[in-house]
């Protein structure tokens, strides 16, 4: 399979400390690729780096056959490259509805344009599909900051897909959500890339949620990539059991 | 009672004026962090632009008013923003505190010495004269103000909460991060933020220079004010501003008039020192969560 998004050699250090340390990672087409390790293995360093919101120290990053190295998010964005953070990162004072018309609006018309576009930027009728999807009708036209936490991470990672992005790397989506909610979210997600078609990357400390998800892993530990494989593969290892998951 | 209506009024249209000037404070804080201790003088240099396309250039006021928001815009925004906020933002906010007290103090002394030191006449361009309704006596000008400085404050609410563009500036507000990966052009939000804050200054200088005058020090006061009035109603929200301008400028009203003209000019400052010791994040204002 060519590679979507190729990723080579990556390094970032802080004075002498490695949080990134030769990584080498392909994604390609359509594929989800989940990334696990203990924390502070460099997991979320690596997205970092990768999404231009710090510079790597050494490594190169490509997208489609282009060298993105160093993009800055804003230019990423522009290609269909998107995330989530592992903290919430919703306008809180928006509504859910108008969240949704916020992360996808800028990918419509030119900027003059949009300046007397009408208020809904041609991305209504999307973002009501994307509240039915996350089931969010009942919120949709509250102040995002008035809701539970668990439905503001819906709304991050509906926000993530509003622009029907190529690329979209998730960090964490779990974290914090109620188990129930869990189930609910992977399946969103299968939902998604099925419709979309877009390529994911998950970081998640939930291993059933990531087993079930990812059809391919990645264990990191200490900055460097200790094992990666089919989920089954990854967790039987030795070495990962003994540096992440225990016995 | 009627006394009392007629102070109230006049003090809601000195305090919308403030509640201008507090806006810009605001939106500059909301969208960049910046804090501009040159507030005041960002309204005394557009007075002075006016007067010299007026008494230099001989143009009417309304061509004057609109060629000077265009420098404004220039000047106040554009340069002021590439110039001092985007070098030194990214230290901190007290370099930019410090920076921009330097540029009042800079701005008013060379107003002094280049331009003049003396207080320049400044035509309103409200009618002279007494608006009555029934035995309520209101100037004009203090009713021009109302409406002139309320359309402001609706066309500026409108475009944040009705337009794209709007909408993207309250989230860079927001969440810079998130605005930013998912495309928001960050860095022309927060110029679009200036730019406004220019335009505000330029008709906070229309309104005020008639009873302030155009001298080098008109800003200090109302700079000042403004800066409090943010402060009273909530240094996040717009509303807030909003809110403590009003307060400001009638309490200074019903001040001079029941208790004496010369505590006046202290009670922003009481209203000030109540607010930050007993709710200080302002009285609309919402307590916040930094990254430190």
């Amino acid at each position: 399979m060519t590679p979507f998004l190729e990723v080579k050699e990556m390094r970032k250090s802080y004075g002498a400390i490695n949080a990134v340390d030769g990584v080498t990672l392909s994604v390609g087409p359509g594929e989800i690729v989940g990334v696990i390790g203990p924390n502070g293995s460099g997991k979320t360093t690596l997205f970092n780096s990768i999404l231009g919101q710090i510079k790597p120290t050494g490594g190169a990053v490509e997208f489609c056959g282009e060298d993105i190295t160093g993009m800055s998010p804003l230019e990423l964005s522009r290609r269909g490259v998107g995330r989530t953070f592992q903290t919430l990162q919703v306008f809180v004072k928006l509504s859910v509805r108008d969240n949704l018309i916020a992360s996808a609006q800028e990918f419509k018309g030119t900027m003059p344009g949009r300046l007397f576009a009408k208020p809904d930027a041609g991305c209504g009728h999307h973002a009501d599909q994307m509240i039915d999807m996350f089931r969010l009708q009942h919120v949709a036209h509250l102040p995002a900051g008035n809701l539970s936490y668990g439905q503001q991470k819906l709304i991050d990672i509906a926000m993530a897909f509003m622009p029907a992005p190529r690329l979209v790397l998730l960090d964490e989506p779990c974290a914090g959500v109620n188990p129930s909610l869990v189930d609910q979210l992977r399946e969103l997600l299968l939902l998604l890339n099925k419709s979309q078609g877009g390529s994911f990357v998950v970081i998640e400390h939930n291993m059933d949620f990531i087993m079930k998800l990812c059809p391919h892993v990645i264990c990191m530990v200490e900055g460097k990539v200790l094992a990666e494989g089919p989920p089954s593969e990854v967790q039987a290892n030795r070495q990962v059991l003994e540096a992440y998951l225990g016995n | 009672m009627v006394d009392l209506v007629q102070l109230i009024i006049s003090g809601t249209a000195t305090g919308a004026i403030y509640a201008l000037c507090a806006l810009g404070f605001t939106l500059l804080w909301q969208a960049s962090g910046t804090i501009n201790f040159a507030q005041g003088e960002f309204v005394m240099v557009p007075a002075f632009l006016m007067l010299f396309f007026i008494n230099t250039a001989g143009l009417p006021m309304w061509v004057a008013f609109l060629l000077t928001c265009l420098v404004a815009m220039v000047l106040l925004g554009y340069t002021f923003k590439r110039a001092m906020v985007d070098p030194l933002i990214r230290h901190g906010v007290i370099p930019l505190v410090i920076a921009t007290l330097g540029l009042s103090i800079g701005v008013k002394q060379l107003v002094k010495a280049g331009v003049t030191a003396q207080a320049q006449p400044f035509n309103s361009i409200f009618p002279d004269g007494l608006l009555s309704l029934g035995a309520l006596k209101v100037s004009y000008m203090d009713v021009g103000t109302l409406v002139l400085a309320g359309l402001i404050v609706i066309s500026l609410q409108t475009f944040l909460n009705r337009t794209v563009t709007g909408r993207a500036m309250q989230a860079v507000a927001q969440n810079t991060d998130s605005a930013r990966v998912l495309g928001i052009n960050v860095a022309r939000m927060v110029l679009y933020t200036f730019l406004i804050n220019a335009v505000l200054s330029v008709v906070a200088a229309l309104l005020v220079t008639p009873t302030y005058l155009a001298k080098f020090d008109m800003g200090e006061s109302i700079g000042l004010k403004a800066f409090y009035a943010a402060i009273i109603g909530g240094f996040n929200q717009t509303r807030g501003a909003l809110l403590g301008g009003v307060l400001v400028g009638v309490l200074e009203n019903l001040t001079g008039a029941y208790i004496s003209p010369a505590y006046k000019e202290g009670v922003a400052l009481m209203l000030f020192l109540v607010v930050i010791i007993f709710k200080p994040e302002g009285l609309l204002g919402k307590t916040e969560e930094r990254k430190v």
